[in-house]
């Protein structure tokens, strides 16, 4: 497949809006901007483009929902708080082509006809937050931002909001939060940040890879966008494969490509020829795969179909040296770290299963710890929480707690018991006690 | 208005209700612990998911508006049950198990849920090392709030009010995930008019209020339902007593007036309801006081006060309506005495409705609009003075407290020309230099009306028989001919009610229209006369029985 989105990947002076123009930037802009909103958002929802972050929701309908009579502003979010575990896509983009994610943003504004976009991105990206910066005031010196832009009409701004490094404010509402300035908790749903988003008006948050298409789609057309991939799964894909692979990195494949043509041709398969034990397919909050789903399409309906989900993109991988006990608490670890704190049963919950994979890490495991895990995971997911931080370290803990439960039971039979803890026995440094004190 | 069925019964409640309101009317109890009827909802604690049915997840009640035709599953629901049991043991994974020593127990949210729906079989999975934080134990985060953390269920409900209600946003998170902890922004002392609040809507013994903290088993305690004598809004408190002392304020559910909160200075004077420093009446001769009893007390006063050519009284706007309504009947109209009745600003107090608006009062007294509204003569500190200088043979002091003059060196001056009588109740200069002192009892052992400066008529009960053993009546009423048998309960003594000394007095000086038998028959005769009370009815002022339950009481559960 030809580069769409890494297409500028190894071009010399990438970033610079001239070589952006020179390469057609900014054609889409000026093509959405010769049409009524309401068209350019028909034109997504004709392209079949589904939200890159992780749930894979369908772009146009989302931008739909926005209120068509809503008499104040509306805002547009470009998610760039990439702190899945295991994704490094977004960076790669805004690291090779910025201008895309900022035609993007002007693009989806348009569409909704917000006059304000916001990208947020995580704080840990300083150098991706100065290129994005660079290439908004170089869009807006030309003209293609600012007031009336190319005689349209439409104004639009776009600031660079820079979070302070928290997992949790990549979910859009805990986003919108922390954008607000305040502490990033996500909130309760609904009313959906459509209708109710930030600073209480109609919001629209996107991914950074999502809206990095989005400009394709406008120049080259929704037909040409549905032809990659497959039907209902459209488009190219960043995957970031990392882990016990020869080739780790950022591939641009059309969606419904294998995950093992993935791994095997394109990351020239397991490192030293070992054997393919597991994958995540999305980051680690998709519930894991074993070597036996290899042959799974890599596209949103099919990894919904296997019982995992498509996520970020974020295959890691690992190889039959990996200890399945280890990679759960590696994940629990994570998530508890990054658990707001808010709902009960993720803020006490990813902190019990961390406790627990810690204890049966230190050869301390019980009988009844695989089932109380499986236990916390269920009471965590499926609605049992405000957002989806319950289900995204419940799906994948419990998933390899099924799938491996043989390593498990194995920690168990080789566990010695917990040294019982005795009290420090101080000497008495008091009068020394006796008769006539 | 909505139509749905919760649990097999049928409800039908006003659009907008969420699941645990419209349950509450059905009769179904869902249990919750973050949310709060005048905070907003958050869903934090999920221990109040139910099943509705055409969903395929559970749903929380506080975030669900009830719909037409909807049917929800609480306790009838096997998933439901599974879910809270699951939600119950997340939340107890890291509580600790120290309810005998916790101040909170016996009104725990967490208890009361633990012990009414946690079924007995249930035993926790949880084998891990609990969730501390060291020196967060005890913690005095202000002048009046105890915190401690590792009791904390992170329901959020103090940060909401501080941000909500008092609007000082002075509580916050810190930290993050299984370590977020409640602590004060910045670090800087809980510094709040309504800090005490925050410890109420607390479900568990996270925070707990300074004062009362291992006064008194909550259990213990039961709760009358009053008025807050501290300023002029009115709010609705709870006296909470235990053997004829009084431990505590809390406030009383009244949408219109405070919702359920409470200012930090009316919950404080709870304390100053104990002090009692005169138990007996007595009189002065030859410069000492002389115990001496209540017939001998009333029948001299009475022969005074029909000697005396002129009479002048200094009430009090911390009077009930009828007491003010007897005083002006009997020493006014009756002897053609005058009256005033002195009021002073007190410290700007201010309260929000269950509206969320704010109702100021820089008015110290609980009843001035009565005054009002009986059309006493409403007088400031140089009013009183000029009234004192006037010339009377005989002066009645009905509240020493009733303003700060009367404690000066000039009032006290004034009060030693002629005869005076002074009721007193705690130590006051005045007791130094009146002819007669009779005792009255705290607002704890009175029964009667306020005026509130919102012009609400809002009647108080009776907690318990002042001190020396005044036996109440079926009707609630202090029954004035109990034999003065020293009560095991309380400090020996002879203290009366005012309104009971004034119908006393009004059937010796032969005013037999104000020889009454209880507060209830002042009122009705009150309401008979002034057309500023017409229509009430003292059934109606409340249902005024006491609170069933802890639940009840603080109206969150």
């Amino acid at each position: 497949m030809e580069a769409v989105l890494l297409r500028a990947r190894g071009v010399a002076d990438s970033r610079a809006i001239t070589t952006y123009l020179a390469a057609g930037g900014y054609e889409g802009w000026k093509k959405a901007l010769s049409m009524t909103p309401e068209a350019v958002t028909q034109v997504v929802i004709d392209s079949e483009l589904r939200g890159r972050g992780g749930a894979g929701f369908p772009t146009g309908r989302k931008w739909s929902f926005v209120p068509k009579d809503h008499p104040g502003p509306r805002y547009l979010i470009c998610n760039a708080d990439e702190s899945e575990p295991g994704t490094f896509k977004d960076r790669e983009i805004i690291e090779y082509d910025p201008h895309q994610v900022v035609e993007g943003v002007a693009i989806a504004s348009y569409a909704i006809k917000a006059a304000t976009a916001y990208i947020y991105i995580r704080g840990e990206f300083v150098r991706w937050a100065n290129i994005l910066e660079e290439a908004i005031a170089e869009a807006r010196a030309r003209g293609f931002l600012g007031r009336n832009i190319l005689g349209s009409g439409a104004d639009l701004d776009i600031w660079v909001h820079r979070g302070a490094g928290a997992y949790i404010c990549g979910e859009e509402t805990a986003l919108i939060e922390s954008i607000e300035g305040k502490r990033g908790f996500p909130r309760l749903k609904p009313p959906f940040p459509a209708v109710v988003g930030v600073f209480g008006k109609p919001t629209v948050v996107n991914n950074v890879e999502t809206l990095a298409c989005v400009p394709h789609i406008m120049t080259r057309g929704a037909a040409w966008f549905a032809s990659i991939g497959r039907p209902r799964n459209t488009g190219p894909k960043l995957f970031c494969v990392s882990g016990h692979v020869n080739r780790p990195g950022v591939y641009e494949l059309p969606l419904g490509v294998t995950f093992r043509e993935i791994i095997y041709e394109h990351c020239g398969g397991i490192r030293g020829g070992r054997k393919l034990k597991a994958f995540f397919p999305g980051g680690t909050s998709a519930p894991i795969m074993t070597g036996g789903e290899v042959d799974v399409q890599a596209d949103f309906d099919a990894c919904a179909q296997a019982g995992t989900m498509l996520g970020s993109g974020g295959i890691i991988v690992l190889d039959e040296t990996a200890d399945m006990v280890d990679v759960a608490d590696n994940v629990a670890h994570f998530y508890a770290h990054e658990s707001c704190g808010q709902c009960t049963p993720c803020r006490e919950g990813s902190d019990w299963c961390m406790d627990i994979l810690d204890r049966m890490l230190a050869g301390h495991a019980r009988p009844g710890d695989p089932d109380t895990l499986l236990r916390i995971c269920r009471f965590s997911s499926a609605g049992m929480t405000i957002c989806p931080l319950g289900d995204a370290y419940a799906l994948p803990i419990s998933s390899i707690v099924n799938k491996f439960r043989p390593e498990f039971e194995a920690r168990i039979v080789a566990a010695a018991p917990l040294a019982q803890k005795k009290l420090p026995v101080l000497p008495w440094a008091g009068p020394r006690p006796g008769f006539g004190v | 208005m909505p139509k749905l069925t919760i649990d097999g019964r049928t409800v039908e409640v006003a659009s907008g209700t969420n699941l645990i309101e419209a349950a509450r009317a059905a009769g179904v109890e869902i249990p919750y612990f973050c949310y709060h009827p005048y905070l907003t909802v958050v869903g934090q604690c999920r221990i109040c998911m139910v099943e509705i049915e055409g969903q395929p997840r559970l749903a929380i009640a506080c975030a669900t508006p009830a719909a037409e035709g909807m049917v929800v599953k609480s306790e009838t629901s096997e998933r439901t049950r599974e879910a809270r049991e699951a939600v119950m043991e997340f939340l107890l994974a890291n509580h600790p198990l120290d309810c005998p020593v916790c101040d909170q127990a016996g009104e725990c949210l967490l208890q009361d849920h633990s012990m009414e729906e946690q079924r007995a079989t249930f035993t926790t999975h949880m084998a891990e090392t609990r969730r501390t934080f060291p020196g967060y134990e005890r913690r005095l985060i202000g002048p009046h709030v105890v915190q401690n953390q590792n009791r904390c269920i992170h329901c959020s409900r103090c940060i909401r009010f501080t941000q909500e209600i008092s609007e000082t946003a002075a509580l916050t998170y810190k930290s993050r995930g299984n370590s977020a902890f409640i602590d004060t922004f910045d670090g800087k002392p809980f510094q709040d008019p309504m800090s005490g609040c925050a410890a109420d809507v607390c479900p568990v013994g996270a925070l707990t209020v300074r004062e009362f903290r291992f006064h008194k088993r909550a259990w213990k305690l039961r709760s009358t339902p009053s008025v807050c004598p501290g300023c002029s809004i009115g709010c609705n408190i709870f006296i909470e007593h235990h053997e004829r002392t009084v431990y505590r304020f809390t406030p009383r559910e009244n949408p219109a007036v405070n919702a359920t909160w409470l200012c930090d200075h009316g919950r404080f004077l709870a304390e100053s309801l104990n002090a009692q420093a005169y138990l007996h009446p007595q009189r002065r001769a030859e410069g000492h006081l002389v115990r001496s009893g209540w017939g001998e007390a009333i029948s001299a006063v009475a022969r005074a006060l029909k000697a005396a050519r002129s009479l002048r009284v200094v009430a009090s706007a911390n009077l009930s309506n009828e007491e003010l309504f007897l005083a002006r009947e009997l020493f006014g109209r009756h002897l053609k005495g005058e009256l005033a009745v002195p009021l002073f600003a007190g410290e700007p107090r201010r309260m929000k409705n269950g509206k969320r608006e704010w109702a100021a009062s820089t008015d110290a007294h609980p009843n001035s609009a009565g005054a009002r509204r009986l059309g006493l003569p409403v007088v400031d500190a140089a009013g009183l003075s000029r009234f004192l200088y006037g010339a009377a043979d005989v002066t009645i002091v009905l509240d020493p407290t009733a303003h700060p003059f009367l404690a000066s060196q000039e009032a006290l001056q004034l009060l030693r020309v002629g005869p005076s009588i002074a009721f007193v109740r705690s130590q006051h200069p005045v007791a130094d230099v009146a002819g007669w002192l009779l005792p009255t009892p705290s607002l704890a052992s009175n029964e009667g009306t306020f005026t509130s400066s919102l012009g609400v008529v809002q009647r108080f009960a009776p907690a318990f028989a002042p001190p020396g053993g005044v036996r109440r009546t079926a009707t609630g009423a202090m029954s004035p001919e109990c034999p003065t048998i020293a009560s095991p309960w309380g400090p020996p003594g002879e203290a009366r009610p005012l309104w009971l000394v004034l119908t006393a007095l009004a059937r010796e000086l032969g005013a037999h229209a104000l020889d009454l038998a209880s507060p209830a028959e002042a009122f009705h005769l009150m309401v008979k006369a002034e057309k500023g009370f017409a229509g009430l009815e003292w059934e109606a002022l409340g249902g005024l029985k006491e609170a069933e339950s802890h639940r009840e009481r603080r109206n969150v559960g």
